[in-house]
């Protein structure tokens, strides 16, 4: 039946591979959202033993095209046909069943359970009344021979991010995933991780798996993927063959016009002036368990600069971040701002001071999800005092819209029905309208589509040479740190390794330093 | 102040007991991430259920049964239409409570009538031929049972995976409507286990209203001892035992006797805090989501 749909309609699908046939079809499907239509007839197929790479703008409708295929989201027309058969997936417990699995970007597992109980919940083997530890064993021998270290017994929230990654993709190992749905999901691991991670794809695909990826990183994509789909405003776009596909190719689909403006060049050095804005001196801040993770650092930002720090995720940087933004304390060593001694100030302080402030996960830390976008840009102290100016405030709301394109049926939306990266192009969109003295970010970019992010930089640095706003900028994307800084330091176990004026810096020697 | 300890122990065991079920109950319910506003009202109708069926039947073992079922029948409800649908957990709660009461002047109003008339009620003695130790004995097993469910098997896992986030709950393959209806079916069935040894252990007397107010107070001493089986055990002890002895201990100490009345909650504030300034608060932290609608189709970041 399956194979007569495909008979059917072969003209725009890419042609299969020899005598496979596909292991997921998709059919016209279409799934609305108030005001939007995330997916508008999708008709998509994927062999097995593929890497299929998935590429969009943000609001493309990635994340739900996914979301369907694991049982989150049932469209509202269309077939899904998984080994040549039509099948209803009404839950992720039922995809689980089919052998898919997806992992996103931000990790599902749940803090307050251990390894072992997370992963447990979906194996069907186990009985509802088994101890949890009879998984134990299974999750040692199998994480060791993924090459991954992890103790079943230890609850969630001690794990950092990319521990937490990865026993999100351990998890889909042990499921016996034979789909692997990746949103995003290895995006933000560190360098080698990643490294590792793609390796890994590669030859889970070679063994006859399947995995659907999801990134911006479209070299990435290009380097590990057979298949490329380009979705756009929730239809096809184009589906490219590995052999077929150029970088100017799949912008032009993603992108259409904008795709112009996507440059990775330099942007124009700033002319700093002498007075300085932001000064660390010999800076010592906890990490979340315990131990320095900022280990006496010091750093000077000047009037119209941007710093880039660089460094590979974990090194420090992001409680250098929130101890400059007062939200870590700071256990020795001064900060200062604007010529004033903030260390122990507040963050009110720096934010009715024309700091603004991109942290690092912003749908936790940078907005209220259940909040509209108008309200999350009044929440900011320099709107919130006394009363609040709706009329201004909606006026705001809406030029940001305009400007950064965020893609929503109305201000009055709440952000959680927007894309992942529409949410943080409202964070974004907020932070550089308060910050009229200096920006404080880390991954500022994070979860944009390439011409966002590069549109984002643009305007970070128009800020800095024309209204002479500082920027120190903490980024694990090395193209980023090298597109807008004027200065690099090199963040490396918590210490300032180096720090280089980046017209001069060497990439070779950067990324030295970052590992070292 | 006590004859002895050991009158003492006695004296307590039956309100020991039922408060125990019933907050033990309630807190495995609200584990799963349902607020549980309607446990007054359940109770005072599983009191007058139990109180019925005796008058009726003559018989505990069948009061008890029948009382469990019906709050069991209760809390799957309950659960089904706050996971459901996008119903709020406190508005379902709340009418449920009312619902309650109303039934329980329903079934309990005829039955007393027949007693009057003569009829007499099947009750069970804690104090007599040791039936006490069997009331401790059943909350320890329980205690220890639900323990071991919640902290250390699958559905355990589950249960306080749907509690925490039901949405990421669902990615990881767990049927959250199926666990809350286990939760709070197993949650209420224990509540009215609770309300039947609350009427025919402990007070063995019916009027319109028995039993109202008791409901809150196993909320608290769940509450108090941050839903945990083990520590509820502790809780319960307290609230019994000043149950029991509250107009004793006011009257000891010269206090008014709504002074008396008052101590109850007192004690419940202090357990809190006390269990919240040691290590295990994480552990007795409330579930993420309890109370928050569940709706599939909404995104989670
Ligand atoms: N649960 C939801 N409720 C309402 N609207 C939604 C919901 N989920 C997605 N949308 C809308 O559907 C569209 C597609 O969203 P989707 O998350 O699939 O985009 P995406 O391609 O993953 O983008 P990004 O790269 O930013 O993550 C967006 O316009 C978004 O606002
Ligand atoms: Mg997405």
């Amino acid at each position: 039946m399956a194979a007569e749909a495909n008979n059917a309609k072969p003209t725009f699908l890419s042609p299969p591979q020899e005598g496979k046939k596909p292991i997921v079809s998709l059919r016209g499907i279409t799934k609305r959202f108030p005001g939007v239509i995330a997916l508008d007839h999708i008709d998509l197929d994927i062999y097995p033993g593929t890497v299929h790479a998935l590429l969009g703008e943000n609001g493309a409708g990635k994340s739900t095209l996914v979301k369907v295929l694991y049982g989150i989201y049932t469209p509202d027309e269309g077939e899904i046909i998984i080994n040549g058969r039509p099948t209803r997936l009404t839950s992720p417990a039922d995809a689980i069943n089919m052998g898919i699995v997806m992992v996103s970007q931000s990790p599902q597992i749940i803090d307050t359970l251990t390894v072992a109980e997370n992963i447990i919940l979906g194996l069907e083997k186990y009985n509802h009344f088994v101890p949890v530890t009879k998984v134990y064993k299974t999750i040692r021998e199998e994480s060791k021979r993924v090459g991954i270290k992890i103790d079943p017994g230890i609850e969630v929230w001690r794990l950092s991010y990319t521990q937490k990654q990865l026993v999100e993709i351990l998890r889909a190992i042990l499921l016996g995933a034979k789909v692997l749905l990746l949103d995003e999901a290895i995006t933000y691991l560190p360098i080698e991780e990643k490294q590792r991670f793609y390796k890994f794809i590669r030859r889970f695909a070679d063994e006859g798996g399947t995995v659907v990826l999801i990134t911006h990183k479209i070299y990435e994509a290009m380097d590990v993927a057979d298949k490329i789909t380009v979705l756009r405003r929730g239809k096809v776009a184009g589906h490219l063959d590995r052999k077929e596909a150029t970088i100017e190719k799949i912008r032009a689909l993603m992108f259409g016009e904008r795709s112009a403006e996507i440059t990775y060049e330099r942007l124009p050095t700033a002319q700093p002036e002498p007075k300085t804005i932001l000064e660390v001196k010999d800076l010592w801040v906890m990490g979340d368990f315990g131990g320095y993770a900022v280990q006496g650092v010091s750093l000077e930002v000047k009037k119209g600069e941007v710093l880039g720090i660089a460094g590979v995720a974990g090194n420090g940087q992001k409680e250098l971040i929130q101890a400059i933004m007062r939200l870590r304390p700071v256990m020795k060593g001064r900060i200062i701002y604007n010529g004033e001694d903030i260390t122990r100030k507040t963050t009110y302080y720096l934010r009715v001071n024309g700091v603004g402030y991109i942290p690092d996960l912003p749908a936790k830390y940078g907005v209220s999800i259940e909040n509209s976008i108008i309200e999350n840009i009044a929440v900011l102290p320099v709107y919130s005092r006394g009363i609040i100016n709706w009329d201004k405030i909606r006026e705001l709301t809406l030029k940001l819209i305009k400007e950064f394109e965020i893609k929503t049926p109305s201000p009055d939306t709440p952000v959680k029905f927007l894309s992942g990266g529409n949410i943080m192009k409202v964070l974004v969109a907020r932070e550089l309208t308060v910050a009229t003295n200096l920006l404080v970010a880390y991954n500022p970019t994070r979860a944009l589509d390439e011409a966002t992010a590069i549109k984002v930089r643009k305007i970070i640095k128009e800020k800095v040479l024309k209204n002479k706003v500082s920027a120190i900028i903490a980024s694990e994307d090395l193209d980023e740190i090298f597109q807008i800084s004027d200065r690099i330091a090199v963040m490396n176990s918590g210490k300032i390794v180096g720090v280089f004026p980046a017209d001069k810096a060497k990439r070779e020697e950067i990324e030295h330093l970052m590992v070292m | 102040m006590f004859e002895s300890i050991a009158s003492f122990i006695v004296g307590v065991s039956a309100i020991f007991l039922a408060y125990y079920l019933a907050a033990v109950g309630h807190g495995l319910m609200e584990k799963s991430g349902v607020l549980n506003l309607a446990i007054d009202g359940v109770f005072t109708l599983g009191v007058a259920i139990a109180f019925a069926v005796s008058v009726y039947t003559f018989s505990v073992p069948l009061a008890t049964f029948i009382a469990m079922i019906v709050a069991a029948l209760f809390g799957l409800m309950l659960a089904f239409i706050t996971t459901k649908l996008p119903i709020s957990h406190g508005a379902a709660g709340l009418s449920t409570m009312f619902l309650g009461y109303g039934l329980a002047a329903l079934v309990g109003l005829p039955a007393r009538q027949l007693q009057i008339n003569g009829r007499s009620l099947a009750t069970i003695q804690p104090s007599l031929g040791g039936t006490w130790i069997w009331f401790y004995v059943v909350a320890f097993v329980v205690a220890i049972g639900i323990w071991y469910l919640v902290e250390k098997t699958k559905i355990g896992a589950a249960i306080r995976a749907a509690g925490e986030n039901p949405a990421s709950a669902e990615a990881l393959g767990v049927n959250v409507l199926a666990v809350r209806l286990f939760a709070s079916g197993v949650g209420y069935a224990l509540i009215g286990i609770g309300a039947a040894v609350f009427e025919l252990a402990y007070t063995q007397v019916w009027s319109q209203g028995a039993g109202m107010g008791y409901g809150w107070i196993a909320f608290a001493i769940s509450l108090s001892a941050g839903r945990h089986p083990i520590l509820i055990l502790i809780s319960a002890m307290i609230f019994a035992a000043l149950d029991k002895y509250r107009f004793l201990i006011a009257a000891t100490y010269n206090l008014p006797p709504d002074v008396g009345k008052m101590l109850p909650f007192v004690a419940a504030i202090a357990a809190m805090i006390i269990f919240m300034v040691t290590p295990l608060k994480r552990k007795l932290a409330p579930p993420k989501s309890l109370g928050k609608i569940y709706f599939r189709e909404e995104r989670t970041v």
